[in-house]
């Protein structure tokens, strides 16, 4: 690239429009889908990337695909080299080559030409309701092999030149169990993908190839400067961080994973090697997925006010073992690569917690808690697919209490469902959607509450497939915060029997008046509970947010049970904070 | 006379019409917390006779500071068994990806405050369990002793049928006349629990802090023989009696903001254009707002305090569409950790306010940069301004890091603002569809004359309109508004087979509604004027888009051409339809406008003048030019038939316009500035 002089603020003045070009791929494709999952979820990442692949600008709903874009475009520009054309769009959704994800994750790569010269691509990843496999909505919790979760599409032309692969588009609608949804997603892909292109190239007449060219590289070195200047500022040394998961599905497990993260003064490695192998149940990921994981945790280190680009992540290493559970290998399932990868980014947070504890909290229930609940609705008779995440408790951090009823890290601008909607739309009643206050996380900040919400079956013959994580392993307080509480799900039966608590559970079946009891955990706490001033304890009771029993056990304060007027400090506290006015 | 007052949180403004249409204008402080001391003060400084008013618009932004400063009463709240946690749990979201320190919005109710009763209804609106009136007792006792002041209720599905909050309203006004209680049926009719408890609760909040600023003011007034028929500002761009904003305050967060964008309409009215864009810069902020064939465009999908980082708090209330972003004169210019050049969106505000304000601010601003380039005259602040000091913070902070002149710096900062405001600009017009070179933009606030040529020249905008009164430009757009209020509901009907006779009812049951709520507040049968929309999507979508539908009964005539009506929008909203889906109505939307008679505005005689007086001529520094000496003009100077060519720059105390090279200014026979571009077709109109 010729190297001319472009004034500054012309460089500002292109960044800020790549980023609103981000912005508005990312709106089309929400605005036109048909599917929840993707407009109420936002379960999809549209972008830009330069000719090689290197991200430019990300429209995010999610967090946890942050960096996938730019894996799929790396695997088109290796695979298709010169044959790449204006007006092709590539389909990919393969998990272990570029894809990344799971099946369900369909990626579409478009690339951008300018005067017959390839600029760029432009390029999103959506979550289809259906890409056809074993179970309704693809995606499970028992499956053995890919080849049980769909339609696996290797990085192939969709377009030719403009021209459309009919054939192609044959496949998929006898493949695919609900072919409207997953094709007008495809075409709100495709729309999205052309925006993208129609305002790069915009870019580029206004102000000039060069200039826009310029402008790209500049972008991404000014996020690898930034990254640097924070990791400089972090101590040096080598942090390490165990943790287990406790299934696949199939009933094995726990599985033991860890890493050491070594930080100098330029970089940041996390090194998983000596993980769990690759597990017979669909929990694994690939590196793809382990990347973007650890990546989300990166940026929540360096990154405050950022433009994303992946000059900002030059810095960062992630070793692993291939194989692994961190980067898995065909044929192995990955329907739920997410309870794998969320943990990745779980333990470098873990490790990083106590070194840098304004920025990092403790844990949070983390599991992205998946639902599928399938049935016909009483009205219409209809069937009817109910596929969201949960939400849950988040982690104290050193100076606030942590969130109560929030979406995962991998999630991010996720929406639940609202009741009402959900009643008209699902043949399902929401007998109590609230706050699981159950106390746990307890600290100097409390970690905050996960959620119960409940669905009783208006008709027999529904079937619930439930993926919650850290039922067994629960979220991790750090300087004497207490651990918090497990995800877990019951079926109370219409005949009064109270089935479980369960974790992991394929097609459990509920008949008409059965009600499943979706319980998410309390994230963990921060310091001493002892600590926690009383005024703030005795509001705690106040809310329901704590018991007074809990205030006495756990916060040594003891309060009237009616009145709630404070009566004293147990001998446990009182002693407590003698020894810490003897250490001062 | 005519007068609307406009409490701004620096400035109570004030404009009159006469009669004879003779427009008036004067500015005072305002005054918190007696916000109606400065209504009464600039009464004063207006000096016209306050028996001669017939009718008085107010607009208040006491509303919406009691919000964000949680200044309002302590309020309780009752929900349906099983969900008082709703409006703390909300949707969950995290619009800040990549923070794991995330704070959520903190409900305005605390938990200990939020009771739940036994009762239930299905989606369908039936009864599924009985409302518990001994529970409700209880709540009620428990209430009376924790001494709240306003209490909310908000049960599951009663934007379908509210049997239950109104039983329960009524329990509570029986058993406790002196709270303040609100159900949330009243306040919306559409779905999505968690959006319309926030809504009933945020009114409860400030419903008694309402009620007595209006009195208030009703009794000052009073005091001063003002036996006015009174009116308050709403966000839907229309107004309302004193005693109905007394009842849904939260109808008037944004009366301010949109009167500004009500005002360009009715304003684009008297010229003769119905497309306009509608652009203000404040001290801290710059807005827009498109207005397409006269109509200004209403959402219920507002928040307060969103970012794109914050959640923010939804209310479900008709507001007008207006893009917002952090960008005004005061906006500070900084340098990110990377060495970039960014602007806003902290502001130095009124205090300290920018470095030339010599007030002790030491952050180089929007204002700041306008100064150093002289599109700003030192000789048009309040106080005397040291440049030497504006330059050297300047330098600096922000030209030695770039290597860069100080003037280069500045016009850095300059081109940035304007590049924000671009995509500001292009969000509402080029990513809805809309090609700005259809429209006509008018301009104002203390900013937005200034930018205003820059931007229409990028976007190919035809016209710039600086309205005669830019700089009190709101209160302007208050004194030409009719009444108006919007009846919203949730009522989700596939189109193809519905059945036409409960449609209509369903439509005639808003209509009476509306009728009868004019009707109360004296308004005649005959004045009351129905638009009527439709949100309307294909069957499987969530977002849906507006449609406008004939003010006549539903025939399957009709339905074909509302159909076809939605195909064209959907398309031009999100570049593509699907004529094989069906299509499906979500909510029916009825605005009922109250018209009340205006005077028309009174024409300025011509001058045969046609050269504007030469105030000074002075350096500015163009962005392809660098400086060039440049003719400037005193706006009072100018009268209707005088013409100015660029590059010059037209300015008074209030606010400045800058003409590029390319650039025509007139003067129309109202006083406003039409500015167009040389060389581009269809540039004049006739007035």
């Amino acid at each position: 690239m010729q190297n001319t002089k472009i004034d500054p603020f012309t460089l500002e003045i292109v960044k800020d429009s790549l980023t609103a070009v981000g912005e508005e791929m990312f709106y089309t494709l929400g605005r036109t889908s048909m599917s929840p999952i993707i407009y109420e979820v936002l379960d999809y990442a549209t972008g830009l990337t330069d000719a090689k692949g290197d991200l430019l600008t990300q429209g995010n709903g999610v967090a946890g695909f942050i960096g996938m874009l730019s894996f799929m475009v790396k695997e088109t520009v290796k695979k298709f080299q010169d044959d790449l054309k204006p007006g092709d769009i590539i389909i990919i959704n393969d998990s272990y080559n570029g894809g990344g994800s799971h099946l369900s994750d369909v990626g579409l790569v478009m690339p951008i030409f300018y005067e017959e010269e390839l600029v760029a691509f432009s390029a999103n990843k959506a979550h289809w309701t259906e890409v056809g496999g074993k179970d309704p909505g693809s995606f499970t919790n028992d499956a053995t092999e890919i080849y049980q979760e769909g339609l696996q599409f290797p990085c192939v032309k969709l377009f030719e030149e403009g021209k459309l692969n009919q054939a192609l588009v044959d496949i998929i609608q006898a493949n695919v169990r609900l072919p409207e949804l997953s094709l007008s997603d495809m075409w709100a892909q495709i729309a999205s993908l052309r925006i993208g292109e129609r305002r790069f190239l915009e870019l580029c007449r206004k102000y000039g190839k060069e200039t826009v060219l310029q402008t790209t590289k500049h972008l991404l070195d000014q996020g690898e400067i930034i990254s640097r200047s924070i990791i400089q500022s972090l101590p040096n040394g080598d942090y390490y961080a165990e943790d287990y998961i406790d299934t696949d599905g199939l009933g094995n497990g726990p599985f033991q994973v860890q890493v050491k993260v070594t930080i100098t003064d330029d970089n940041f490695v996390c090194d998983f090697r000596g993980s769990h192998p690759q597990v017979p149940g669909p929990i694994n990921c690939s590196y793809t997925t382990l990347v973007s994981d650890v990546r989300t945790v990166f940026l929540a280190i360096t990154n405050d006010d950022q433009h994303i680009n992946d000059g900002v992540f030059r810095p960062l290493e992630i070793i692993t073992d291939p194989g692994s559970i961190f980067s898995a290998e065909r044929p192995a399932p990955m329907s739920v690569y997410w309870e794998s990868g969320s943990m990745g980014g779980d333990l470098v947070w873990k490790a990083l917690a106590p070194v840098i504890p304004s920025k990092l909290p403790a844990g949070h229930f983390l599991s992205v808690c998946a639902v599928t609940l399938s049935g016909n609705h009483p009205d219409t008779k209809n069937p009817f697919l109910i596929v969201e995440p949960s939400l849950g408790g988040w982690g104290a951090g050193n100076d606030q209490d942590g969130a109560r009823g929030q979406f995962c890290i991998g999630d991010g601008e996720t929406y639940n469902v609202p009741v009402e909607i959900a009643e008209a739309r699902y043949g399902v009643m929401v007998d109590e959607y609230s706050l699981n206050a159950d106390g746990e996380g307890a600290g100097e900040f409390i970690g905050g509450a996960g959620v119960i919400r409940s669905y009783q079956a208006l008709t027999d013959g529904q079937f619930a497939t439930v993926t919650f994580g850290r039922h067994k392993y629960v979220p991790w307080g750090f300087n004497e915060g207490k651990d918090g509480s497990p995800n877990q799900f019951y079926v109370m039966k219409k005949n009064g029997v109270v089935d479980g608590p369960y974790g992991v559970y394929a097609r459990y079946p509920l008949n008409k008046g059965d009600v499943l009891k979706l319980v998410t955990g309390s994230g963990g706490g921060y310091g001493h509970p002892f600590a926690r001033p009383i005024t703030k304890v005795v509001e705690d009771v106040k809310n329901e947010y704590i018991t007074v029993h809990q205030a006495k056990e756990v916060y040594g304060v003891v309060l009237d049970e009616g009145t709630y007027d404070l009566m004293g400090l147990s001998s446990a506290r009182k002693e407590w904070e003698e020894n810490i006015e003897k250490r001062i | 006379m005519r007068v609307a007052t406009d409490v701004g949180g620096t400035f109570t403004d004030l404009v009159y019409v006469k009669e004879n249409g003779e427009v008036g204008f004067a500015k005072s402080s305002t005054t918190p917390p007696r916000f109606e001391e400065g209504v009464l003060n600039v009464l004063k400084e207006s000096q016209i006779s306050l028996e001669e008013i017939e009718t008085f618009i107010h607009g208040t932004t006491v509303i919406i500071n009691a919000l964000t400063e949680r200044k309002g009463v302590k309020t309780g709240l009752i929900t349906t068994k099983g969900f008082r946690d709703v409006l703390e749990i909300a949707r969950g979201n995290r619009p800040d990806l990549f923070n794991v320190r995330y704070q959520k919005p903190v409900p305005i109710v605390p938990r200990y405050l939020r009771k739940e009763v036994e009762e239930r209804l299905n989606y369908k609106g039936e009864i599924v369990t009985q409302l518990d009136k001994e529970q409700l007792k209880e709540i009620i006792t428990e209430f009376k002793n924790e001494e709240l002041e306003a209490v909310a209720i908000a049960f599951l599905h009663s934007y379908r049928n509210p049997v239950h909050e109104k039983e329960a309203v009524e329990m509570v006004k029986e058993l406790w006349p002196e709270v303040s209680i609100t159900a949330s049926y009243e306040m919306t009719k559409e779905w999505r629990e968690y959006e319309r408890t926030n809504t009933v609760v945020m009114n409860s909040y400030v419903k008694p802090i309402a009620s007595s600023y209006i009195n208030r003011l009703e009794e000052k007034l009073a005091d001063k023989d003002v036996t006015a028929k009174k009116y308050i500002m709403q966000s839907n761009g229309g107004t309302t009696t004193f005693s109905l904003a007394k009842e849904a305050p939260i109808n008037m967060v944004e009366s301010g903001p949109v009167a500004g964008v009500f005002g360009s309409a009715i304003l684009g009215e008297i010229i003769g254009e119905k497309n306009l864009i509608a652009f203000d810069v404040g001290g801290t902020t710059a807005k827009c707002s498109l207005i397409e064939n006269g109509q200004v465009k209403i959402t219920t999908d507002y928040h307060i305090e969103r970012t794109e980082k914050w959640a923010g708090y939804p209310l479900k209330v008709p507001v007008v569409d207006i893009v917002e972003i952090g960008n005004g004169g005061g906006s500070i210019a900084w340098l990110d950790p990377a060495g970039s050049l960014r602007v806003g969106p902290h502001s130095a505000g009124a205090v300290p306010g920018p470095v030339a304000y010599g007030q002790g601010g030491e952050e180089p601003t929007i204002t700041d940069a306008n100064l150093i380039t002289g599109r700003l005259s030192p000789k048009n602040f309040t106080y005397p301004v040291d440049l030497q000091k504006v330059k050297e913070v300047m330098e600096g902070k922000i030209a030695n890091h770039f290597d860069l002149k100080v003037e280069e710096a500045a016009l850095g900062i300059i081109r940035l603002a304007n590049s924000n405001m671009l995509n500001a600009l292009k969000l509402i017009s080029v990513r809805k569809g809309y090609d700005p070179r259809d429209f006509t933009m008018v301009a104002f606030g203390g900013g937005g004359p200034l930018h205003a040529t820059f931007l229409a020249k990028e976007l190919g905008i035809r016209r710039v309109v600086i309205p005669v009164a830019s700089a009190v430009f709101s209160a302007w757009g208050m004194l030409m508004t009719d009444l108006r209020q919007d009846f919203i509901k949730t009522y989700v009907k596939l189109l193809d087979g519905t059945n036409l006779d409960e449609m209509n009812i369903e439509w005639s049951h808003l209509e009476e509604q509306a009728i009868k709520q004019y009707v109360q507040e004296g308004m005649e049968e005959t004045n009351i004027i129905f638009s009527k929309y439709a949100d309307m999507r294909y069957v499987g979508q969530e977002h849906t888009v507006k449609v406008p539908i004939p003010n006549e009964n539903w025939s399957p005539e009709m339905i074909q051409q509302i159909i076809a009506s939605f195909h064209t929008l959907h398309e031009k909203t999100y570049t593509f339809q699907l004529p094989e889906t069906q299509v499906e109505v979500v909510n029916l939307h009825l605005t009922a406008f109250g018209r009340v008679n205006k005077p028309e505005i009174k024409k300025i005689k011509e001058t045969t003048e046609k050269h504007a007086p030469l105030k000074e001529i002075r350096n500015v520094f163009y962005e392809e030019t660098g400086w060039v000496k440049t003719n400037v003009y005193s706006r009072n100077e100018l009268a209707p038939g005088m013409k100015i060519s660029g590059p010059s720059v037209i300015e008074d105390l209030m606010s400045s316009i800058l003409l590029y090279p390319t650039q025509e200014l007139e003067i129309d026979s109202y006083g406003n500035l039409l500015i167009y571009n040389r060389g581009m077709e269809n540039a004049k109109y006739e007035n």
